[in-house]
Order: structure tokens, then sequence, then C-alpha cells
């Protein structure tokens, strides 16, 4: 169908249209155009598990147990010490070891165990496909951004007029009530901002699947602007790196806009029926 | 001392101290550099004029909106692009071309954007009054920026800046993901990413990578600190409170 499509253009438009179009629309551009789902997918699957990491971290910071407080508050601060991408490729790391360290157990034998060698047997070694590695990475993404949706949902439920908790409670309410009808439905507004920032920085961290053996569109940017030689056909572009990795930049610009979008319509959404300054 | 060297994380920590000097290079010379740049761009885009508001809007916009990751592979292989053409018969190209000469471009132009935020809503929060008191003492623009604007910019925006550093201090990390690493020319988590090639232990190896970002940014915090309390010495009681930056993260970049 591509193939019609480019004969039409070069018989409709133009020569040199048609050989554009059958450029861009060559085998591995549209892997490149593929590899754009692993992107939206991590982004995805990362901001669920970040926002799920987030209320956890932050009920932990509350929590009337003391270790679990210094639990919640050393997970929500480590962020602010030690670099994203520092942890973004530590935790799948570490996770593989962890599976190949429980299955060396029963896999390996004693004098192999023994060795100190890693992983101590072959069959031990766990082989993964990019499927696990995408889960694994957005997993990392969600840990790593969930430590600062934490600090944001924290300050968030703080900001919540304490009026409208003692009120419930005056109603006759449960805690249970008060915590998920009035701190939780009314703390969006107050997070939403915050979490719009860890949004965006979520977002940008996915250029970094690449680090974590993912095809995903920067690598695929990096091989379709390299030299590109056939034998038959001679020099077809000279270095065009830059110009795929311009259009990348000019991406996740517009990914930025978009969000930007979202998140103003979200804004509204989250301040309906209630009297703030600036929402209605 | 022989079961102190030992060790294994005293050998780790002995083995990355000359890597993380890279990564202090590269903080220590973009930070003075981006510094004035950021203040600029933030003056620009408060500018009445209508065009330079609007180039600083995008530039700040277009480096904020888009990772670093990619700014770096693109500012890399445009340099590339122009190697043979331009740096080569200019006899430039072994500095130009040099990680230790990019990596800070484009931590300058990424970093910029960034503080220009900061500084440009300092500037938008500004206290009127004075201002005004300046105007009717008959001083001049120039006067009014040097005595009332500049420093209270400064006090406004230093917590926030502070935490950009911080932020450019961890985004050396990705420098030599993206640029060639030249002989032994590697940084912190370069070096760690090698020695876990060599025995898998990941917990030491990044472990030690990221104690030592911890030290270094706890250290920036500190001196920043130290600075803050200076600015703001000259307020009375009230403004105490505010006077300390704590270890906790009230700002995203």
């Amino acid at each position: 169908m591509l193939e019609t499509l480019a004969n039409w253009v070069s018989l409709n438009i133009s020569e040199e249209a048609g050989t554009w179009f059958q450029y861009f629309s060559n085998g591995k551009h549209l892997a490149w155009y593929a590899s754009v789902r692993y992107t939206l997918f991590a982004a995805v699957v990362g901001a669920i598990v970040a926002v799920l990491f987030g209320v956890i971290g932050a009920a932990a910071r509350r929590s009337g147990f003391a270790p679990l407080r210094w639990l919640g508050l050393t997970y929500t601060t480590m962020v602010r010490g030690i670099p994203d991408v520092l942890f973004i490729l530590f935790f799948p790391l570490a996770f593989e070891q962890l599976v190949e360290f429980v299955i060396s157990r029963s896999a390996c034998t004693a004098a192999e165990l023994a060795s100190g060698a890693w992983p101590p047997c072959d069959a031990a070694q766990w082989y993964l496909s990019t499927t696990e590695y995408l889960i694994m990475a957005s997993v990392s993404l969600g840990i790593v951004y969930g430590a600062f949706a934490a600090n944001v949902i924290h300050g968030a439920m703080n900001s919540v007029p304490k009026g409208q908790l003692e009120s419930a409670r005056a109603f006759g309410f449960t805690n249970r009530q008060i915590f998920w009808n009035f701190q939780v439905r009314q703390m969006w507004v107050y997070a939403l901002p915050g979490l719009s920032n860890v949004w965006m920085l979520l977002l940008k961290a996915t250029s970094f699947l690449s680090l974590m053996q993912i095809a995903d569109i920067v690598l695929w940017a990096d091989r379709l602007g390299a030299p590109n030689y056939f034998a038959r056909a001679g020099l077809v572009h000279p270095d065009w790196r830059w110009k795929y990795y311009f259009v990348l930049f000019l991406f996740y610009i517009l990914l930025t806009v978009i969000s930007e979008r979202i998140f103003e319509w979200l804004q509204r959404r989250a301040g309906r029926g209630m009297a703030l300054h600036g929402a209605d | 001392m022989d079961w102190l060297l030992g060790n294994a994380i005293v050998q780790d920590i002995i083995t990355l101290a000359r890597p993380a000097t890279f990564n202090i290079y590269f903080a220590l010379v973009s930070i003075p550099i981006g510094f004035p740049f950021a203040v600029l761009l933030a003056v620009m885009k408060n500018s009445s004029n209508g065009l330079v508001s609007r180039i600083a809007r995008t530039y700040i916009y277009a480096f904020r909106g888009s990772p670093l990751f990619i700014q770096f592979f693109m500012f890399y292989s445009l340099m590339l692009a122009f190697n043979l053409s331009h740096w080569k018969p200019m006899g430039i190209d072994h500095v130009v071309m040099h990680p230790l000469f990019i990596g800070p471009l484009v931590l300058i132009l990424n970093t910029s954007a960034y503080g220009a935020e900061i500084f440009y809503g300092a500037l938008r929060t500004l206290p009127k009054g004075e201002m005004e008191a300046a105007q009717a003492f008959g001083m001049n623009r120039w006067q009014i920026f040097t005595t009332v604007t500049w420093p209270n910019v400064l006090r406004l925006s230093w917590p926030a800046y502070t935490n950009e550093v911080v932020f450019l201090f961890h985004a050396t990390a990705l420098v030599y993901f993206t640029l060639p690493v030249i002989n032994e020319q590697k940084d912190l988590m370069n070096k760690a990413g090698e020695l876990f090639e060599r025995d898998y232990k990941v917990f030491l190896h990044f472990g030690v990578a990221g104690l030592y970002f911890l030290v270094l940014s706890m250290l920036i915090f500190f001196i920043s600190g130290l600075l803050y309390k200076r600015m703001n010495a000259h307020l009375d009681s009230a403004g105490e409170e505010q006077a300390s930056i704590k270890f906790k993260p009230n700002y995203i970049r």
C-alpha cells in the first residue's frame, strides 16, 4: 500500500516528493515511528506507578509508626541527593540480580554457588526480552518519580483546609470517610501543579530507555541518522544525526505542550465546586 | 591499615575519587557561565520589547521542555556535522570536539534556561514599594537594577537556584552516556558502570557512586545555606524563619 501511495505522490505531486515519501516510509523509518510506543508506554505506566508510590510514600510519611515514617522520609528525600539516572539504571539491574539469585539457589550446585562468580551457573542466567526490560524500566521510572510525587502529595494533603476536615468530623463521618472523601478528594487541586512538574520530569526521563536495552526513538534516530552507504546506490546521505535528534527535540517539546494543555484542563476539573482563587 | 584498604567499599571510594573530579569539573565550569547567562535571559523575558521577550521565552521553553539527554546528542552531532567543514580548517577541532568542551557547553545552554525561569519568577515578585521608593529618589534604571532589583532577585531566588545547581550537578552524570569517552577520562556513572561489568556487584558500585553524589549535593546545600544566611542578615526576626535552606524537596526542577 505504501508503494502505491509513493507512486501516486511521485506521479501527482512531483518526482522528488515521491522519493522523499519513499525514504520516510522505508522499513527503518517505520520501525522508528513504531518505537514511539515504548516511550509512551513507559511514560504512562511510569506515571501510574509514580502516583501509586507517591500516595504510599506520603502515607508512610504521615504514619504514626516511627520506623515507617523514617522510611517514607528516606524515600522522599533520596532523590534530592542522588541523580535520577543512577536510580533508573540501578533498579532494573538490582531486580534482575535478585531474580537470578533466587533461581541460582535451586538451579546451581553447591560448588558453583561457592565459586563466587556471577551468575553462578548458566541455568541461573535470566534472559530478558524487550517487554521485560520495558516493564522494569517503567517501574523504575515510577519508583524514582514516585519519590517526587510523594513530596507533592504530602504537601497537598497538608494544604487541605483543616476546617473542612473538622466539620466533616462534626457531621459524624468516620476517619476513613474523612480521609478518602475529604482529604484525598480535595487534595488534587493542590497537588496538580506539582504533579504536572513531576509528569514533565518523567516524560523527559523516558529518553533514557535506550540505556536499558530498549530500541526506543533515541536509538533509532541514531541508527537512521548515521551516514548511509550502499554499494549499489552509493552514499544515500551523509551524517544526518543532528537532523534526527532535532526531530526528537521538537517531539518532546510537542509532548510538553500537549501535557500542559491537559493539566490546565485537569486543574479546572479538580477545582470544581471548591472555593478557590483563580479556579471556578 | 590493610584491613581498611582491603574493604570493598573503601576500595571503591578510592577508585571513584578521580572520576568524581570530572563531575565536579563539569559543574564548576557550567555554573559560573550559566549563571550570568540565566540572568540575562530572565531580564530579556521580562523585557517590554515584544521581540526580545519572545526570543527568551522560546529559548527557555524549548530547553526546559526537552530532555537534556536529547540536547547532548543533538549538539554533539551538530558539532560533528561542522567538524570537517569548519572546525578542522580552523584548527580548533581538538578543542571544540572534546567532551570536556561540549559537555559544559550543553550544560550551560540547559541550566541557563532553568535558571532564567527561576530568576524571571523572582523578577515578577519584586517588592513594589522599594521600586517606587527608588524611583522617587530619582535613581536611573541602572541604579535601580543594582541597588533594588538585583539584590532582591538574588535573595528571592536563592533557594530555588540552589536546587537548580544540585540538579545541574546531577545532570553531569549524563555527559559520558552521550559523548565519547577518551582513555581514562570517565565520570562517576561511567566508572561505576565499568566496575559493575567486571564483577556485577550492583549495590556496591552504584551505591558508592550514589554516595559521592549525595555527599557533594549536601555540600552544595550547606555552602548555599551559609551564603543565604549572609544575604538575609539585614532582615529582622521575621526573616529568620525563611533564612535557612532546609534539606527539603520543595522545588522541582
